[in-house]
């Protein structure tokens, strides 16, 4: 993707890769189950924001990851990667997966955390989960499947070691240690469900507008799952304005004038 | 309709015209069960639709009350996503109460204009016009910094667009052709209502003057001004103000060109009253509405909501407790004799002719009792001052 450079970073004996566009206040993004993927949405966020998109190690070409042995612990190694890019203070976006992978990274160090962007996060699952095969996926995860442009086919092997991985890690659908600790949270968090969502229903939404102590709720229109890939310019915006502005965000400043 | 008498006779029939001072009642149909406070928006979570209901009978039972007792106007208003308020659209009550309310003049202050669509805002009003026989009072404000969060406007053109919207309010009132309006934040290329008001031109316009610009704008356009959820100290410099400007574009304002609204309770005596008040747990500090979201009120501040003095905008919505609200004139309470001296206080303070009166919620036996006193023992005689 234009624009985005590519690097690796040491941390807890990790080499992890991640990628790198723009300036300004710091947004880092962790993948969701299917792996690292920069789409148009990154790339707007990047427009405002000095975007670092992370591959989690044991994700895409790395070696499989046998050595975290949670999520809390995969959490910590992702902190321990930020501060060896010379990070201090940082926003975070996670979507899915990664929603929960950066609901652990935050609890474990709230105070470097400005803003949390929680996009479809995993960290609160119906009991009866949906498990897709993985040639589905694709269909069941966006909105308009069609409109997606095409992607090269996966490999089988990536995708065995990517979800041997995630089925290791991902945790109860509840995890009741962690959500004991969203009352530490007390940055704003913004969470985002597209109201297509077929993988997670968009009421578990509701649950961290109640337990997070200041948390946003935000339907995105006519998006699944993939919401930032179904809608990246709605997706870009809403984000853009939530890390400029925080909990102002909510006060529209676009101007209505029709003529002047 | 009777024929052949004048509106100023039907008026005198209907006990509307008197001298003296005006009062009217405001409620803005509070929740009357536990909900919580100090957020905006504030989650429904807790919402009983029996509640909803009961809440909303209450008031339209407390306005025919006050119609009955001689109240000159009976008054609702806008307010969003809060259980302070169930009337987001102010007009569908006062729908309700024109069957309800057969002699007051039914105000709203108001609709919010500057977030919602003017045109409708003016049909709505025309219906309810029809609907009294021209009993209609029409406020117009801007609400508060957190309501243009409600249907996502910009705080920033807040006053544009209400100086904008109220003037095509009145053109699509006023004007038997169809017209076009191409303005700088509303283009209608067509407009033309049905129904028309009845009151000619048409009703009676109030709007807000707390800060210096409307004041000043309701001058400039001889519109009478009303005056809430402020102080006496706050309002006495916006009223002098207002006048100072009405003066400069050629016009006196009257005892009926203003309104200052506030919190009443009556009872038997002094002590019973703040009694009353304290032992229902009324006396703390509670947080102002338009503030209890700070990050909301920031932002629009920030944008330039609240005009070229923007700390004293803010500061009169401050919290405070029950003696600096009876100090400052946010609350009158005591005997009918002490209250009617503190009324008297305010007409000489502010010129105010109109009193409009929340009564303090303490539950519906002391409301009772105190609108009872109110009804008997002070309104006939504001009628001498």
């Amino acid at each position: 993707m234009a624009g985005f450079s590519e690097n690796h970073v040491e941390a807890d004996g990790f080499r992890i890769r991640y990628r790198e566009a723009g300036s300004g206040s710091t947004l880092v993004t962790l993948h969701g189950a299917g792996g690292l993927r920069v789409s148009r949405s990154h790339e707007l966020l990047a427009e405002q924001h000095r975007v670092i998109v992370f591959e989690a190690p044991g994700f895409g070409a790395s070696p499989a990851n046998e050595r975290s042995t949670s999520l809390m612990d995969l959490a910590a190694t992702m902190g321990q990667a930020t501060a060896n890019l010379g990070l201090d203070r940082f926003s975070l976006m996670g979507n899915s997966f990664g929603g929960k992978l950066a609901l652990w990274l935050a609890v474990q160090q709230p105070e470097r955390i400005e803003s949390l962007v929680l996009a479809a996060p995993a960290a609160i699952r119906p009991e009866q989960s949906i498990r897709v095969p993985a040639a589905e996926r694709q269909g069941l995860m966006h909105a308009h499947p069609e409109r997606q442009p095409a992607l090269p086919p996966l490999d089988p092997a990536i995708v065995a070691k990517q979800e041997t991985l995630v089925g290791r890690l991902m945790g109860p659908p509840r995890d009741e240690t962690l959500e004991a600790l969203f009352p530490n949270l007390t940055m704003p968090v913004l969470v985002l469900f597209g109201t297509l969502d077929r993988v997670i229903p968009l009421d578990m939404g509701r649950i961290y507008r109640e337990k997070l102590p200041n948390c946003h709720f935000m339907l995105l229109y006519d998006a699944a799952h993939a919401l930032d890939a179904d809608r990246p310019e709605a997706f870009a915006s809403v984000v853009n304005d939530f890390l400029a502005r925080r909990e102002g965000f909510i006060v529209n400043t676009d101007s209505g004038l029709i003529h002047p | 309709m009777s024929l052949g008498r004048s509106a100023a006779q039907k008026a005198l029939v209907r006990g509307q015209i008197h001298g003296g001072m005006k009062a009217a009642l405001f409620s803005s149909v509070p929740y009357m069960g536990p909900a919580p406070r100090g957020v905006w928006p504030v989650p429904s979570e807790s919402y009983s639709s029996e509640v909803g209901e009961r809440s909303m009978e209450l008031s339209l039972d407390q306005f025919q009350l006050a119609d009955e007792m001689g109240f000159d106007w009976v008054t609702v208003a806008e307010h969003h996503y809060a259980p302070m308020s169930l009337t987001p659209n102010p007009m569908i009550m006062a729908g309700a109460l024109t069957q309800r309310v057969k002699r007051a003049k039914i105000a709203l202050l108001g609709p919010d204009i500057p977030i919602l669509n003017p045109v409708r805002v003016a049909e709505e009003f025309a219906m309810l016009d029809t609907m009294t026989g021209g009993r209609v009072i029409a406020g117009m404000l801007r609400g508060t910094s957190n309501e243009y969060v409600t249907y996502g406007l910009n705080p920033a053109e807040s006053r544009e667009r209400f100086e904008e919207a109220l003037e095509l309010i009145v053109k699509a009132w006023t004007e038997p052709q169809p017209f076009g309006w191409i303005g700088r934040y509303y283009e209608f290329r067509a407009v033309s209502i049905w129904p028309r008001p009845v009151q000619r031109p048409h009703p009676p316009i109030y709007v807000s003057a707390s800060s210096p610009e409307s004041g000043e704008f309701a001058a400039r356009n001889h519109i009478s001004v009303g005056f809430a959820f402020t102080t006496v100290p706050f309002a006495r410099e916006a009223v002098r103000h207002y006048r100072q400007q009405a003066t400069a574009a050629g016009w006196e304002p009257g005892p009926d060109n203003v309104l200052y609204r506030l919190t009443i309770h009556v009872a038997e005596s002094d002590e019973q009253a703040i009694d009353d008040i304290v032992s229902a747990g009324g006396g703390e500090r509670r947080t102002a509405y338009s503030t209890s979201n700070r990050a909301v009120d920031d932002s629009a501040a920030d944008a330039g909501y609240y005009g070229r003095d923007t700390a004293t905008q803010r500061a009169r919505h401050a919290p405070h407790d029950l003696k600096e609200r009876m100090e400052l004139g946010q609350l009158i309470t005591g005997s009918p004799e002490s209250v009617l001296s503190q009324i008297r206080a305010l007409r000489d303070e502010l010129g105010a002719g109109i009193l409009e009166v929340i009564f303090q919620p303490l539950g519906r036996d002391k409301v009772l009792r105190s609108m009872d006193l109110f009804g008997r023992k002070v309104l006939p005689k504001m009628r001498d001052i």
